[in-house]
């Protein structure tokens, strides 16, 4: 009895104590994470969508707050000092995980500036193809919502990676609403 | 001088990948460049040391019964937390090394060492034995990673060893190349052990047991059978 006792004191004491000590070094690495992501992951995507940009979008990010309470950094892109475009990450349902995409919209029209791709774990070959400059670059100019043409839309999906595309395609679509529930703000913030 | 000698048997005598065959699958899978190969090495020193630290000094409070949980736990912790810690201080390796920073929780050459020496031993000789056995995994996977990069690649470390005009063996980087090379390392290492052998005038002892009866895996399971 005292060793069973022992036994089931002893791993719940370690089990706590490396529980606790980890909870505490992820908030102590949180910053450092997300700044690296934002060097490493962010970064390269939203220079595929504004590579015309004059400013730093990073460094210019502003998290702004939805009516229902969600969190959304926004990443702006101007032009001689002109807000000509913003990038929101959204994330649609992949084969392999969630998909990532930098979404960039102009500010002129709200069609779409073009997407890049952040954080993927779809399959080699297939679903990886999401981020060849070919699917992409059918985005630049569209209007939203977007569609795939087997839904009667404009996309073309990639062949054998139906999934894979549809989760780009709605990442896309739900970026667009956050988008357009913002827009008011993100004028307020930076068109002067 | 126990210290010492329990710290240098890891790099030789011992040495993980390449004589107790131990910890083969990041051996295999991450050594295709000189660095990536350094990067999981000092990986497994950091997480091996720090365990068999923790293990030698809890030895005492952990009940036989539950020792492999309490073991796995500690391994598992570390791991978790040199994650975090490479992500956010050494992104570029953290995404190269992937998967295989994880599965370092269940890499065999952690749990052997906390099972067949940090639990039986006090903590100054588990620290030498991580430390040895740590640096002789990390010498050898920064041996293959260099072999295989600078016959795959032409480059050592990313510098360019031989020029322009080299034309690689691509096969070297990719999987299949990690199997030549790591065979052909352990036939080297066969003929090398039976020649000093020869020289010593012991023709007789056969490779097979003298690289066990090194092994104080294989010694300490006798023992409790």
């Amino acid at each position: 009895m005292g060793n069973m006792v022992r036994t089931v004191a002893v791993l719940t004491l370690l089990c706590a104590f490396s529980g606790f000590i980890l909870s505490y070094l992820k908030n102590v690495t949180a910053p450092a994470i997300e700044e690296q992501l934002l060097v490493n992951v962010q970064g390269p995507a939203i220079a595929m969508v504004f590579n015309n940009a004059e400013n730093n979008p990073l460094h210019e990010r502003h998290v702004f707050t939805r009516a229902n309470g969600e969190s959304v950094t926004v990443f702006p892109c101007k032009v001689g000092n002109r807000l000509t475009g913003v990038a929101i990450e959204n994330f649609g349902k992949g084969y392999g995980g969630p998909v990532g995409v930098i979404v960039g919209f102009n500010i002129m029209n709200d069609s779409l500036a073009g997407i890049g791709m952040t954080t993927l774990k779809e399959t080699p070959g297939l679903g990886m193809r999401v981020k060849e400059f070919s699917f992409r670059k059918q985005f630049r100019n569209m209007e939203t919502p977007v569609a795939l043409s087997a839904q009667g839309g404009k996309v073309d999906a990639i062949a054998g990676a139906t999934i894979s595309s549809t989760g780009v395609v709605l990442a896309v679509n739900s970026a667009s609403e956050v988008y357009r529930e913002l827009k008011p703000e993100i004028l307020k913030k930076w068109d002067n | 001088m126990a210290v010492l000698k329990e710290f240098t048997k890891g790099l030789w005598q011992e040495m993980p990948p390449f004589r107790l065959l131990l910890g083969l699958c990041p051996t295999l899978a991450v050594t295709n460049s000189a660095e990536n190969g350094l990067g999981m090495g000092a990986a497994v020193i950091f997480v091996l040391t720090l365990s068999n630290f923790l293990v030698s000094a809890l030895r005492r409070f952990i009940p036989k019964t539950v020792r492999i949980a309490c073991f796995i736990v500690i391994a598992a912790s570390l791991v978790v937390a040199l994650e975090l810690l490479m992500q956010a201080y050494a992104y570029k390796l953290y995404e190269q090394l992937g998967i295989f920073v994880a599965l370092i929780v269940v890499n065999c050459i952690i749990l052997g060492r906390a099972e067949a020496f940090a639990a039986k031993h006090n903590v100054a000789d588990s620290i030498a034995d991580a430390l040895g056995i740590g640096l002789g995994y990390t010498i050898a996977l920064t041996f293959l990673g260099s072999l295989r990069e600078i016959l795959g690649n032409g480059t050592w470390f990313g510098m360019s060893v031989f020029g322009e005009s080299f034309e690689p063996f691509k096969i070297m980087v990719q999987a299949p190349g990690a199997f030549i090379c790591l065979g052909l390392i352990l036939a080297g290492m066969n003929w090398l052990t039976r020649w000093q052998n020869r020289r010593k005038g012991a023709e007789f002892i056969s490779i097979g047991c003298q690289g066990c009866s090194g092994c104080t895996a294989c010694h300490t399971a006798g023992k409790e059978e």
